[in-house]
């Protein structure tokens, strides 16, 4: 089995096996773009295999991921200087609306695919305790802040049906919640908020 | 003279088509590579997105990092370049599946976390035995030949770990983990059969050739100096972006 060893003819395939195993590769190949990899990875599905197989599916989670990746990066163009003026701007505006252990119940539904956000305008070391409470469904949730150009995720979670515990805001910035449904029932999300935090904003 | 200068012709034209062919399915190859390079952290996007039982998807993603990652290949490769009874390719070939799917799996299980430009490098290093191993260098060098079946298994075994390593920065959903888990294994047999199926019939083109065992030599040492090369890179990555943490 080393290099010095020619190979016996008699043990290698014949050149019609060789052409046969070409011809049958090559087909396969062709086969499993189509059937297989455009959908996993394009969700193009012209045949509707990838459907059938649950791997359409990945390849619009793959194209919505990234579409919104580009959309973040558009965002992150914005000059520094710009964001760090509105924020102190819009912080001068808040700091007089602030109020101590404030607490909001914010309830919405979310159908499969859709997205929601609450947005907590929150000064570094405010700390904020939430309970989340999930019915009908599961969601997908990330609990996150941005702001002056730093951006953290405090806690995410897949197919959850609730969470709760609380955070530190570890700076200045929005603090809050991104969710989104991929389950294929619909889903009723309660947050109960408690804490210090000004302005709270939500949409989807 | 006329038949020989046919025969010449008929020979070039030959070489040429296999030369074409070769370099057909190696770029074809590499493309893909380069491509899943960019596309991997959208897989772990992708499962960071769901959770459950999925079956083909997660069979889907062992199926291409198997594919994708020329590593693997490349070890398996080497494994079989001087194999030419199918007897020996099923041994090897399964033996080297048992090792990898046994660490594959008990380590994701388990949560071994090996750091993974270590365990790179050591992939690496596979690729460089098992070409000196064909090129007889350990016969000479050390005067008997080292246990091919072990190594391969043992090899194996820390593929496996590397595998391990790659899937857990995946961070599966604990929901419906064995079960994925499994399929990806499953799927990373089915990429290895894939990649397996092209290069014996490449090889078997190849092999029908006197210059074989000529070019099968040189073909090794560009084997050692990839694994060299992937190996480099992994310790680079190590002491740069590892290490100084």
């Amino acid at each position: 089995m080393l290099y010095e060893e020619k190979p016996d003819l008699k043990d290698l395939p014949s050149k019609a096996q060789l052409a046969r195993s070409s011809v049958i590769a090559f087909v396969t190949a062709i086969a499993l773009a189509v059937t297989v990899v455009l959908p996993a990875e394009y969700a193009v599905d012209p045949t509707g295999v990838g459907k059938v197989l649950g791997l359409t599916e990945m390849g619009e989670i793959r194209l919505e991921l990234q579409e919104e990746f580009e959309n973040d990066e558009h965002h992150s163009q914005i000059p520094n200087l710009f964001k760090t003026l509105a924020s102190s701007l819009s912080g001068l505006l808040i700091s007089n609306a602030y109020a101590q252990g404030q607490g909001d119940v914010v309830e919405f539904t979310l159908n499969p695919g859709d997205t929601y956000e609450v947005k907590l305008t929150m000064k570094e070391g405010d700390e904020v305790a939430f309970t989340m409470a999930v019915s009908g469904g599961r969601v997908n949730y990330d609990l996150h802040a941005h702001g002056n150009g730093e951006s953290i995720s405090y806690e995410k979670g897949r197919g959850s049906s609730g969470s709760e515990g609380s955070f530190v805001a570890a700076f200045d910035g929005a603090h809050g919640w991104f969710w989104r449904n991929r389950d294929d029932k619909t889903a009723t999300v309660t947050l109960s908020l408690q804490g210090t935090y000004a302005a709270l904003k939500e949409g989807s | 003279m006329i038949s020989n200068l046919r025969e010449r012709q008929y020979t070039i034209v030959r070489r040429s088509a296999l030369v074409a062919m070769f370099t057909i399915a190696l770029s074809l190859w590499l493309t893909a590579t380069a491509l899943a390079h960019n596309v991997t952290p959208r897989d772990a996007g992708y499962i960071q997105e769901i959770w459950g039982v999925k079956l083909i998807p997660f069979a889907y993603l062992g199926a291409k990092h198997m594919i994708t990652g020329y590593d693997h290949i490349l070890f398996l490769l080497g494994v079989v370049f001087f194999l030419y009874k199918m007897k020996d390719v099923a041994i090897y070939v399964s033996l080297f599946a048992f090792g990898h799917s046994i660490t594959m799996l008990l380590g994701v299980w388990y949560g071994w976390g090996i750091n993974a430009y270590i365990i790179d490098a050591i992939i690496g290093f596979s690729v460089i035995y098992k070409a000196v191993d064909n090129m007889g260098l350990f016969r000479k060098w050390l005067g008997f030949q080292p246990n091919t079946k072990a190594a391969t298994l043992i090899f194996g075994l820390l593929h496996g770990t590397g595998l391990a390593s790659k899937i857990m920065e995946y961070q599966i959903s604990e929901d419906g983990l064995l079960a994925n888990l499994l399929a990806f294994n499953v799927g990373v047999e089915i990429g290895q059969l894939l990649a397996l199926g092209a290069i014996l019939i490449l090889m078997g083109y190849w092999r029908r050739r006197d210059a074989f065992i000529r070019q099968g030599f040189y073909a090794n040492i560009l084997l050692a100096i990839a694994g060299v090369y992937f190996m480099a890179e992994q310790i680079h990555g190590y002491i740069y972006f590892d290490a100084g943490q």
